[in-house]
């Protein structure tokens, strides 16, 4: 595999007293779309400001592709969405793509082409050379978009890309996110909002209190939290009952509740019914949403503070 | 660089011209650059528009006197009144928004996560800020230029010294409206600090002016005024002592500040001309119109009088202030978190 797009060994950052990121690692494969979860005022946008030499950390060893995080002419090739995004009102969206094109030093021929093109992919061709203070709030959201691109950026940060866009917007935001990854670039999106994410998101990490305290594959976290429930024709007898529970299972009338990395797990439970002649109604498989391992991962760190 | 520096001042340039008060300013000031260029001098004295004439002796085309007052106009009138306080205050209100709104949350990052280093960013911004003044005073002069060219046969280069002098005393009020926005991040504060600095400072060097022409000019025509009654009474040896420990007093508290006026009156020794006697030192207006321009004694006193502090002491001290605020607002700038 290549060099990760982010590498971090350890970083810190305090705000005087408060310890908004506490001495955590991360580490982000090139190539994939990367989420950052967490409640509000987790550190989440801390920890890409100081990636981006906004926030000045504390304690920062680490790498931002390949380059010592910190080192200035990496981010030409860096694109960012700050959260809250606040464009000029007087420049029109296509003067607000040109600026972040000239800040990163792309050649002015290709600028001109490129904003053009973003322009079009996020659908604001038609108001390109509208003032910013006459768009709505998805529209500068766009131009936003098109902006953190201009440079062809390696990796893009998207701070809360979705915070008050419509619907609609979240969707089509979702599909540039897609295009991005397709087109071989790193993103590495920054959200309170689970779903959007887990729609999206090869990898996340679970940001709390400055601390990761869950990460790994998607895909892998909601499946680990898998339960299948096999449901009775009438109640579970009461020698079974036992039994179940003294693997582990819940049992409650006529459900059977499991929790087991995949359905080979319950085929013992369902033997075991089908042997005392009970009929088996259902078998259904629950996955656990993102939004349960992230309230667990949550409850987790705040039962390991106190 | 220079892809980055473009990027900047072309920002501010967009601001400015979504500024209303940048095309209201821009076109009162091209007015006046009108009405200027109107004024002309025949035989019997000047014209306007060349036909309507007021006829004045003194005035009379290729005169001294009328040179003297085409160039006084602008320098004495134009740049003093309108330049250096209209344009400068209305330059003040328009731009006073482009650093609180730079540092924004949600607008700051935009800028700071580009390879570009703060001190340059901030300074790039800082330049463009200056603009407004610098471009408004830049069509002025040219204007005066071409009108002194033409009326009086006067080709000079000189009168463009308007455009870095007044756009250097925008700076002094200016830099102190930054500072108090890289602390504050709030307009309101930034607007206060800047006509603070402004208004302090004119206090003393008016107090400074005052003093010296009561300590030291009357006296040495002869005449001195009790400060205390206000009776004027014919000069003794060592007189005018009150005044004159109350100008070392003004004076030292003018020191460290910007000189903002002091600046704006230099620009009349900068306008130098070659082929003349410099027919503008120890003169003013008010002494073209009256004639008292012609007094040797009272020249003598005026030439003194306006040479009483170097340039040094003027632009030098001036420059160091506007350092040590930008040093001091480049390094909070830098230093962070946003
Ligand atoms: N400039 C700052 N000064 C002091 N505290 C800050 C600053 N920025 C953020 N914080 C604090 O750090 C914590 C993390 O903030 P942030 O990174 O914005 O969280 P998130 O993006 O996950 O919502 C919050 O408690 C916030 O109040
Ligand atoms: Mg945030």
């Amino acid at each position: 595999m290549s060099v990760p797009a982010i590498e971090i060994e350890s970083i810190q950052k305090r705000y005087g007293r408060f310890e908004a990121l506490k001495e955590l690692s991360l580490t982000v494969p090139a190539g994939s779309v990367f989420g950052l979860l967490g409640p509000n005022g987790a550190g989440k946008s801390t920890l890409v400001k100081s990636l981006l030499t906004i926030v000045r950390p504390t304690l920062c060893r680490g790498t931002l592709l390949g380059k010592k995080i910190g080192h200035r002419p990496t981010l030409a090739k860096v694109g960012y969405l700050p959260e809250h995004a606040k464009f000029p009102d007087y420049l029109t969206g296509r003067q607000i793509v040109s600026y972040s094109a000239r800040m990163t030093k792309v050649v002015a021929k290709q600028a001109t082409v490129k904003t053009e093109e973003l322009l079009e992919l996020v659908g604001m061709g038609h108001w390109a050379d509208k003032r910013n203070g006459t768009y709505s709030k998805g529209m500068r959201q766009r131009v936003g978009l098109a902006q953190a691109l201009v440079n062809d950026p390696e990796i893009v940060f998207l701070d809360e890309p979705t915070d008050g866009v419509d619907p609609e917007g979240r969707v089509e935001i979702r599909g540039i996110i897609e295009k991005m990854r397709d087109q071989g670039r790193t993103v590495f999106v920054n959200s309170h909002l689970l779903a959007e994410v887990e729609a999206v998101a090869d990898e996340v990490a679970i940001l709390a209190q400055g601390k990761i305290v869950e990460r790994g594959r998607t895909a892998d976290l909601v499946k680990s939290g898998s339960r299948f429930i096999v449901r009775a024709l009438g109640p579970v007898p009461f020698e079974l009952k036992a039994a179940f529970e003294r693997e582990g299972a819940k049992v409650a009338g006529d459900r059977v509740e499991c929790e087991c990395e995949d359905a080979k797990g319950v085929q013992g439970i369902i033997d075991a019914l089908r042997k005392a002649g009970v009929v088996v109604r259902e078998v259904i498989e629950t996955r656990t949403s993102l939004e349960e391992v992230f309230m667990r991962a949550i409850r987790q760190s705040k039962g390991g503070e106190s | 660089m220079m892809q980055v520096a473009i990027a900047v001042l072309l920002d501010s340039l967009h601001l400015l011209r979504a500024r209303k008060m940048f095309g209201i300013a821009l076109a009162i000031s091209l007015a006046i650059g009108v009405a200027y260029a109107a004024i002309g001098f025949d035989a019997e004295g000047m014209t306007l528009f060349g036909f309507k004439k007021i006829p004045n002796p003194m005035m009379t085309e290729g005169s001294e006197n009328a040179a003297a007052f085409y160039i006084l106009l602008f320098i004495d009138v134009i740049v003093r009144y309108w330049l250096a306080w209209v344009v400068i205050l209305i330059g003040l209100i328009s731009t006073i928004s482009i650093f609180p709104d730079f540092l924004a949350e949600g607008s700051i990052g935009v800028s700071l996560s580009k390879p570009v280093s703060r001190p340059v960013l901030f300074l790039l911004k800082y330049l463009g800020g200056l603009m407004f003044v610098a471009l408004q005073v830049f069509l002025l002069s040219l204007i005066a230029f071409l009108a002194i060219g033409f009326r009086i046969g006067e080709w000079n280069i000189g009168i463009f010294w308007a455009v870095p002098v007044v756009t250097f005393v925008f700076s002094l009020i200016y830099c102190v409206s930054v500072l108090a926005a890289v602390v504050t991040k709030s307009t309101a504060f930034s607007l206060i600090a800047g006509l603070g600095i402004w208004g302090f400072s004119l206090l003393v060097q008016w107090g400074e002016d005052l003093t010296y022409k009561f300590g030291v000019m009357m006296p040495e025509m002869g005449a001195t005024v009790d400060v205390s009654t206000g009776q004027t009474k014919v000069a003794e040896e060592g007189d005018g002592g009150g005044a004159r420990s109350w100008q070392r007093t003004f004076e030292g508290i003018m020191t460290p500040l910007p000189k903002t006026r002091a600046c704006t009156l230099w620009l009349k020794r900068l306008i130098v001309f070659d082929d003349r006697e410099s027919p503008l030192q120890g003169m003013d207006l008010g002494m073209v119109l009256t004639g008292a321009g012609d007094d040797p004694q009272m020249r003598e006193l005026m030439v003194k009088y306006e040479a009483r502090h170097s340039a040094w002491y003027v632009f030098g001290t001036s420059a160091l202030f506007q350092a040590v605020v930008l040093g001091l607002a480049i390094t909070l700038f830098s230093r962070r978190d946003y």
